[in-house]
């Protein structure tokens, strides 16, 4: 049989009048276009995309944190603690954030804060310092009622940053909403973690006179060596301005056991502050924030009995 | 906003220079000037309540609530009034969770003491449109565009003022939105009376309750430690109260020194007497009969009268 290539058969029409080649090349070259154009368009997307942050297992800097520490700012300085009203809220929340923004969020230091620090110094009373550890809404609560005694969380610091949580990214300017790190899980030298022991450094070192403690009782570590309280601030009183660090430790109203300030770790506590040459002095369920608990049940008899 | 402000203040203090001072240091009106940064203060407490306290909140638009808030900065201080708000109301109202309302008169530290930051109960300060205003002052200058940061008119300076006219609208919003059991806190320590017959409760509250959403009203007359009972249950302004509220149909109890709040005033005077908590326990109730059983109340008040002096020792 000859070999020879077979034509159409005349009941089929050739499309375009093109040969196949030629057909096969506009292919190519229509599908290396396509190709192109989503090239293009994926490079334009990813462009105008924001820089991606790095992926973190905490929360995310808190939504409008800027403005929240302004609002937070100009309330302290102009209503809180007027005294303070000379204080420029705008440097003090850009040096906030400059604390912060480009940087590795799991490489603060305490100088990153410097700038900040010294923008916001203030002077707490005498006798007045009130620390705590592990009570932070009755602590608070009896601060709101007797508004003579400062926590960390009264300094207009403390009152800005308190509950909120902020990073950066050392590729971005901007703040990373999406995740921060976690202390346990990521690093512990992250934006907050240094923010806050280096204001609770501070204030510890600015305490004099008699310094309070509010403890909880109720908790099997009342005194925890891993504690701010523990880490940083007792380490960081000074004993030529503070002689007596006076603990009150107070129980859950529901479930009063023995006498807490005979706790092992209160004597521990006792230790430290000894070899510091600093007096300590323990009171069991002080009475007025015995007061504050009973708010939430009245009918209590520990509320009842009490003379 | 600001610097012009600050501009206007200038010119106005150089025209106070000129022209012979109204009245004390030359201010125009008797209340506080307009607190200084007020945007910056209201967009901070306004995202700050948005995002922290309340997450269902996230959509409020803080820069549209100052943008409706702001035109009364241009308005002549004595013509603003509550309808003035009405667009800044409509962007920031809320819901109020059922019997967590709590009104009040002459006991403001008091109240957001015990209220604790809107977790037991929510008072006009801790709803948004309230927490916005609290301590805040404001008010254009009166003749110039431009804030005043001297002074603001009072209700005794004229009615309607920036500041009065905003806590009108926010209460009367409050009072429509409050359901479930109402409370008020009054101060039963305060010599003027605790029921202020003319006041933002009475004329800007109670009006405005919505009877068909309230089950009834608790009122908490409380007696500051160590001062005197000017009035308590069924006395004098209180008496007024409870007859009105009775008029209008309502379901109310009076209670004299609410033990919760009583504890709360302890805390500051926990060696007073009056913190011993043997007498810190009892209390003495008025009640309204029941709508529906008046012929009840025959053997109802005599219950009463058996059951309180058990109670008490």
């Amino acid at each position: 049989m000859a070999d020879h290539r077979f034509r159409p058969v005349s009941g089929e029409k050739p499309c375009c009048d093109i040969s196949k080649k030629a057909r096969i090349c506009l292919c190519v070259v229509f599908g290396l276009l396509v190709v192109v154009i989503i090239a293009v368009v994926v490079g334009i997307v990813m462009w105008r995309q924001p820089p991606q942050h790095q992926e973190w297992k905490g929360a995310g800097t808190t939504a409008h944190f800027y403005e929240i520490i302004l609002g937070r700012c100009y309330t302290y300085t102009q209503i809180v603690r007027p005294e303070l009203g000379h204080k420029d809220c705008q440097k003090i929340g850009k040096a906030f954030t400059n604390a912060f923004l480009s940087k590795d969020p799991c490489g603060s230091t305490e100088q990153d804060y410097q700038p900040l620090m010294e923008l916001t110094n203030q002077t707490v009373p005498c006798d007045k310092t009130l620390l705590w550890s592990k009570t932070n809404e009755l602590v608070h609560e009896y601060a709101w009622v007797q508004r003579e005694l400062f926590t960390l969380e009264n300094t207009l610091l403390g009152y800005m940053g308190d509950g909120l949580r902020w990073c950066g990214d050392l590729g971005s300017s901007e703040m990373n909403y999406q995740s921060c790190p976690d202390r346990r899980k990521d690093c512990s030298n992250n934006s907050v973690s240094v923010f806050w022991n280096t204001v609770s450094k501070r204030f510890a070192e600015d305490a004099c006179g008699v310094v309070h403690v509010l403890l909880n009782g109720s908790v099997h570590n009342t005194f925890d060596e891993r504690s701010t309280f523990a880490r940083v601030e007792v380490f960081n009183l000074h004993p030529e301005k503070v002689h007596t660090l006076q603990a009150w430790v107070m129980q859950d109203i529901r479930n009063i056991s023995s006498d807490s300030c005979s706790d092992a770790s209160i004597k521990n506590l006792k230790l430290i502050l000894s070899k510091r040459n600093i007096t300590f002095t323990c009171e069991d369920n002080y009475r007025p924030i015995r007061f504050l608990q009973c708010v939430k049940y009245p009918e209590h008899s520990s509320c009842r009995s009490k003379i | 906003m600001a610097a012009l402000g600050r501009a206007s203040s200038l010119l106005s203090l150089l025209a106070l220079l000129l022209v012979p001072a109204a009245g004390a240091g030359g201010a125009r009106w008797r209340g506080e000037g307009t607190s200084p940064h007020l945007r910056s203060i209201f967009l901070g407490r306004c995202a700050e309540y948005s995002s922290l306290l309340s997450p269902e909140l996230r959509d409020k638009n803080c820069t549209a609530i100052w943008e409706a808030f702001k035109v009364v900065l241009d308005k002549d201080p004595c013509s603003v009034f509550p309808s003035d708000y009405e667009l800044f109301i409509s962007l920031s109202r809320h819901s109020i969770p059922r019997d967590k309302s709590l009104f009040w008169e002459n006991n403001h530290l008091l109240v957001t003491s015990y209220a604790e930051n809107a977790r037991r109960f929510m008072p006009l300060c801790d709803v948004l449109y309230g927490r916005i205003g609290d301590f805040l002052s404001w008010c254009r200058q009166e003749n110039a565009s431009g804030l005043d940061y001297r002074s603001c008119p009072t209700s005794e300076d004229c009615e309607n003022n920036p500041v009065d006219s905003y806590w009108k609208m926010a209460s009367m919003q409050y009072s429509r939105d409050s359901t479930g059991v109402i409370h008020v806190m009054l101060n039963g320590s305060e010599p003027k009376g605790a029921y202020p017959v003319k006041g933002f409760f009475a004329d800007f509250e109670i009006p405005y309750l919505q009877k068909d959403k309230i089950t009834r009203i608790e009122i908490w007359v409380m007696h500051e430690i160590g001062r005197p009972k000017v009035e308590s249950c069924g006395e004098g302004s209180v008496k007024i109260l409870e007859e009105r509220l009775e008029k209008m149909g309502f379901q109310y109890r009076c209670i004299n020194d609410h033990l919760p709040v009583k504890l709360l005033m302890c805390v500051d005077h926990s060696t007073h007497p009056d913190c011993a908590l043997n007498s810190a326990v009892t209390s003495t109730r008025r009640e309204a009969p029941p709508l529906c059983a008046e012929h009840g109340a025959s053997l109802f008040i005599p219950f009463l009268v058996v059951l309180a002096s058990v109670i008490q020792p």
